[in-house]
């Protein structure tokens, strides 16, 4: 049987792993969104903790995937719950780290003049830097997404949802019948989610995008 | 809500500034030291002196945007040491050398913000905003919606402007606001900011390090030496005619008496009225005496007359003006 026939036959499963794919990576992402931009937020004046944040959520990168899907069996058990939590280990480094860059990378010159105008703190932060800071924030989001697609497929290593079962079933089986094109329709989802994704985002960023930011 | 104390200043007083200092954590000098001086109401006061001078801090102390390690600041007779420093900045406009317009909003949002912030109605803020921009020189219907990066230099200093007008406030601070614009330009926004002020008649406070500037644009004008020690707060013309020190002196630099006549008008000079004569050039009253001098030095002739304001006409001789430009000397405006 071709590839090609292949998925032909099981685009009914192709297609609802893929589904589970996408939505356990925006998932993660999501709630890793909320915890880079809060603690981006939240370490404002405290720039250790910030420097020790970025130090740590860095390091957690280096830890091979399939090992931390491994490591958290005991606590999370199987399924959904260790893959939601390592993905967002894994997504939260680079939205923190852009948002961090986002609001240092502010005009000097435009929060004086704020400031100078009588916004507070507050209305600095909605109505000036987040405006400004958030291409690069979607930025970090865009990178923590793509980088999460590819990690969610090991995964099905513990048991999680999506396009990594393909993966895994075909490689374990290898030599038997269709077990490379099962493989091979798992590699081509995930490149395909990641590829779909990045155009997303590109068109969330022309669309959000502040116009006066524009070039 | 303080109490009417001995240094309450009179009405007449816009500014006070009341034993200001300011030391930096970790310094061990002053950046600004036990600095009193009064600011009238519609007066246009500039800031002048070497970089580190603490002509800026002083300013951002007005506004509170450097807090004060001692001394105290009135505005139009209140005590706002210790007020919301937001509250105070709103009912005070803030014009910087780097403009620092908002990028993501329009010249109309920028212009807009603070009277958004004070929580004016939509209609009341556009027609603010119009009227702002013809006020600098910005066609509202080709400027209101366009984005600060579409305009040039010039153009963004006159919507800071517009923007630090927006409140209508009493008071407008102003650091060096032509300092990045090019020579043409600045000279331009020098004139119209001039002729703005004439019709508006707000407390200005303008920092400059251009001693040149400050002599153009000031009532009066605070020449500040290291250390923040106040040199002189006086009018161009007292501190041309009569530096109070050899700091103010070498400060404001040579030429003073050659300076001095770009200060004094053709209105200035007393006398006249020899009928007019032939060869001589003609000058109007407005006119300062160096523009005059000028006009007389190309044509080649010791005589001008003198016509317009409705004092009919009258001629004045290259003596008359000799005589004007040394009377000045030492005699306040």
């Amino acid at each position: 049987m071709s590839f090609l026939e292949y998925v032909d036959r099981n685009s009914d499963r192709i297609a609802f792993l893929t589904v589970q794919h996408v939505e356990v990576v925006l998932l993660s992402v999501a709630i890793a969104a909320v915890i880079g931009v809060g603690l981006g937020l939240a370490t404002e004046r405290a720039p250790r903790v910030r420097r020790a944040l970025l130090a740590v959520t860095g390091t957690l990168l280096t830890i091979p995937s399939f090992a931390l899907f491994g490591l958290l069996i005991p606590v999370l058990g199987l399924g959904l719950a260790p893959t939601v939590v390592t993905l967002t280990v894994y997504a939260v480094f680079p939205i923190l780290r852009n948002t961090v860059t986002g609001l240092e990378t502010v005009d000097p010159a435009v929060i004086d003049a704020s400031r100078g105008m009588g916004l507070g703190s507050r209305q600095r932060l909605m109505l000036v830097r987040l405006p400004l800071a958030w291409p690069v924030i979607l930025n970090g989001i865009r990178v923590a997404t793509i980088m999460v697609v590819a990690i969610a497929a090991i995964g099905a290593a513990v048991r999680g949802p999506g396009l990594g079962e393909l993966i895994f079933r075909g490689l374990s089986r290898i030599g038997g019948a269709n077990a490379f094109n099962e493989a091979m329709s798992g590699v081509a989802g995930v490149v395909l989610v990641a590829l779909t994704l990045d155009l997303l985002f590109v068109l969330i960023g022309r669309l959000t995008t502040p116009r006066g930011l524009h070039d | 809500m303080t109490d009417p104390t001995p240094s309450t200043p009179p009405p007449d007083v816009m500014i006070r500034l009341e034993g200001l200092a300011k030391r930096y954590p970790g310094q061990s000098a002053d950046a600004v030291s036990a600095l009193s001086m009064d600011i009238r109401r519609g007066e246009f006061v500039v800031f002048v002196g070497p970089s580190g001078c603490g002509k800026t801090t002083t300013l951002r102390m007005i506004n509170r945007l450097v807090e004060p390690s001692a001394g105290r600041i009135w505005i139009d007779g209140e005590d706002v040491t210790d007020v919301d420093p937001d509250r105070l900045r709103r009912r005070i406009g803030y014009v910087i050398q780097q403009i620092g317009l908002i990028p993501h909003m329009t010249v109309a949002q920028n212009v807009g913000l603070v009277p958004r912030l004070l929580g004016w109605d939509k209609a009341r803020i556009r027609d603010r905003v119009d009227e702002l921009l013809d006020l600098v020189g910005l066609d509202p219907a080709v400027f209101r919606d366009r984005y600060p990066k579409q305009l040039s230099g010039g153009q963004q200093q006159r919507v800071g402007v517009a923007r630090a007008l927006a409140g209508d406030p009493p008071v407008m601070l102003m650091d060096e606001p032509f300092g990045a614009i090019d020579p043409i330009t600045r000279d331009r926004l020098q004139d119209e900011f001039l002729k703005l002020q004439e019709r508006i008649r707000k407390t200005i406070v303008f920092v400059t390090h251009d001693i040149d500037e400050a002599l153009k644009l000031g009532d009066r004008i605070a020449i500040f030496g290291e250390g923040s020690r106040l040199a002189q707060f006086a009018t161009p013309l007292e501190i041309l005619s009569a530096p109070a020190d050899d700091y103010v002196r070498s400060f404001v630099g040579s030429g003073a008496a050659i300076r001095r006549l770009g200060l004094l008008r053709v209105a200035d000079i007393p006398g006249g009225g020899t009928p007019p004569s032939d060869g001589a050039v003609r000058v109007t009253e407005d006119h300062t005496v160096y523009a005059a001098l000028e006009k007389m030095l190309e044509s080649g002739t010791d005589r001008m007359v003198v016509g317009g304001n409705g004092r009919g006409e009258r001629s004045l001789t290259l003596r008359d003006l000799l005589l004007a430009a040394a009377r000045a000397k030492g005699e306040p405006r």
